[in-house]
């Protein structure tokens, strides 16, 4: 029982590590000049970029903006935040269809609502200038886990802090400035770090299924172009250097983050 | 005070109206008779009922045969996860506090590692031994352990129980597998229906291993049944949406039973906090 589980731990790393390496060791660095040579690597890349640009920051201000909402004990709060949960729970095959009806430019009912208020809607997916940002909207509604995790952190504040701030005059921003936001920043950052790891890479299935990475590539992002390379043209060597180029520049994205980040609201008391 | 209890309810309720709404769209368009021209407004309830579209997409695609397969694999697959988590935990909570806390902030770590890092590796090693296009592919993975936050969550569980309840019985002459059966197990009956469900839920919605693993029609499951579905008519939304229905009722069940088992809140605030 115990060789197990760092048997089962190790197990798990070295899918990882056989993974980034396999092909890469085998073929040389032959794979990754043809794919720096290639023009839908380079769409991709800044299609990814773009996506989790977008998507991530988006995320965690949604989901700061639920806990700030949900985190009081009131009548029906724990009914709204199974409400605010459910898109999350949604298998990603069925909410991908679901969004691709709701974005219909003709009869879809995001464009009817829009429609109501006077507000020609655009024609999302089929129009490669608002493909993208149909595929971030939709990214936005599934924030479940992280409004959770912050309305935890919210209500692990002890009371005393926001009465003795009230008690010195300090307004309902204020409060929300200077210690509510300073005390969650540790969840924030480690929330967004989960969100870009995500997002970089759960666009699969929405892709897959809505627009096929198109229109005129764009949403064609890594994750699906690593697919198609891997399962539809059977390059596994290109899937496999593709995704560790991902890998690398994710975590480049975050050592970025954390160093931007770094000299700001490590509070000690959390 | 209660103006500002007022307004919180307002706002309460219209954001829960906006995260919800569409899916009640999505059931009465689901309801809406084939063949009629597309709504010119926003269709509340649709005029007749139509209950055919759900016989309706059990002909034309094989579902009955797809919700079977995924039943068994969901099934499957959340049994191997709940003995393996369950082992690692145990085993993780005896562990001397040297070598825990590295691995438990291993465990968090690859909590954080997502999974299109094994679709290659996956794809080329079951292609070697042979595994391609069966269910075995789906969930062998589970037997290593996929998901390191169930194994976590059997770990803050089986910690909470006094060690001296397992030595005593260690003493008494039993062995590990006995003492995870009849006394570890039964104290954690919550947290193990938790992570049943929970990986129910994941299997049951896993899309990208049956696209990749599977290759024959009889064998797909539900998630790779509505890509064939809308594959054969994408215009055809009123049976679409009554397939998602079908996919999406049972994760939305499992999680309401859930809400009742565990308290969200605080097993996520424990989970931060380590």
């Amino acid at each position: 029982m115990l060789i197990l589980v760092p048997g089962l731990l190790t197990v798990i790393l070295a899918f990882m590590e056989y993974d980034a390496l396999s092909a890469p060791t085998w073929n040389g660095l032959q794979n990754f000049v043809t794919i720096f040579r290639r023009e839908i690597f380079w769409i991709a890349v800044r299609n990814s970029l773009l996506f989790v640009g977008a998507a991530a920051p988006l995320q965690l201000v949604g989901a700061l903006g639920l806990a700030l909402l949900l985190h009081p004990q009131r009548p029906g709060v724990r009914q709204y935040r199974i409400a605010a949960y459910l898109p999350s729970v949604i298998p990603d095959v069925a909410y991908a269809l679901i969004w691709l009806w709701i974005f219909n430019p003709l009869y879809g009912p995001l464009n009817k609502v829009l429609g109501w208020v006077g507000i020609p809607g655009p024609a999302w997916l089929v129009d490669r200038e608002t493909a993208l940002l149909a595929l971030v909207l939709m990214a936005c509604f599934r924030i479940g886990e992280g409004m959770l995790v912050l309305i935890a952190a919210r209500q692990g504040m002890p009371p005393e802090y926001f009465h003795a701030a009230a008690l010195d005059g300090g307004n309902r921003w204020q409060l929300l400035r200077f210690i509510t936001l300073p005390l969650l920043a540790p969840w924030l950052l480690l929330l967004l770090i989960r969100d870009i790891l995500l997002s970089a890479q759960s666009n699969f299935t929405s892709v897959y299924m809505m627009t096929e990475g198109g229109p005129g590539y764009a949403t064609t992002m890594l994750p699906y172009l690593i697919y198609d390379e891997a399962f539809s043209h059977f390059r596994i060597g290109h899937a496999a250097s593709m995704l560790l180029i991902m890998f690398m520049g994710i975590g480049v994205l975050l050592w970025l983050l954390y160093k931007t980040v770094g000299g700001w609201g490590y509070a000690d008391e959390v | 005070m209660r103006l500002e209890r007022v307004l919180w309810q307002v706002a309460a309720v219209g954001m829960a109206l906006l995260f919800v709404a569409p899916l009640v769209w999505v059931l009465t368009n689901s309801l809406r008779p084939v063949g009629l021209p597309p709504p010119r407004t926003l269709e509340w309830f649709p005029q007749p009922i139509a209950w055919a579209n759900y016989a309706e997409i059990f002909r034309i695609i094989p579902l009955g045969r797809q919700i079977g397969n995924s039943l068994l694999v969901s099934t499957i697959g959340a049994v191997i996860t709940l003995i393996t988590a369950s082992w690692a935990g145990f085993a993780l909570a005896q562990l001397p506090n040297r070598v825990r806390q590295p691995l438990v902030g291993l465990a968090i770590v690859l909590m954080m590692i997502p999974s299109t890092v094994v679709w290659l590796p996956r794809y080329v090693m079951f292609t070697a031994v042979g595994l391609i296009d069966s269910y075995a592919a789906l969930v062998v993975p589970a037997l290593m352990g996929t998901k390191s936050l169930y194994a976590l969550m059997f770990y803050w569980t089986f910690r909470r129980v006094p060690l001296e309840l397992f030595e005593s019985a260690r003493l008494d002459g039993a062995g590990a597998l006995l003492i995870w059966r009849r006394i570890a197990l039964p104290l954690a009956l919550p947290t193990a229906l938790a992570v049943l469900l929970l990986t129910f839920n994941h299997y049951w919605s896993d899309f990208v291993d049956p696209l990749l693993f599977l290759k024959s029609e009889r064998r797909y499951t539900l998630a790779v049944g509505l890509r064939m579905l809308q594959q054969m008519d994408v215009t055809n939304w009123s049976l679409l949406l009554a397939a998602v229905v079908v996919m999406t009722a049972p994760v939305v069940l499992v999680y309401l039973v859930i809400q009742h088992f565990i308290r969200d809140e605080v097993s996520l605030s424990r989970l931060m906090k380590r």
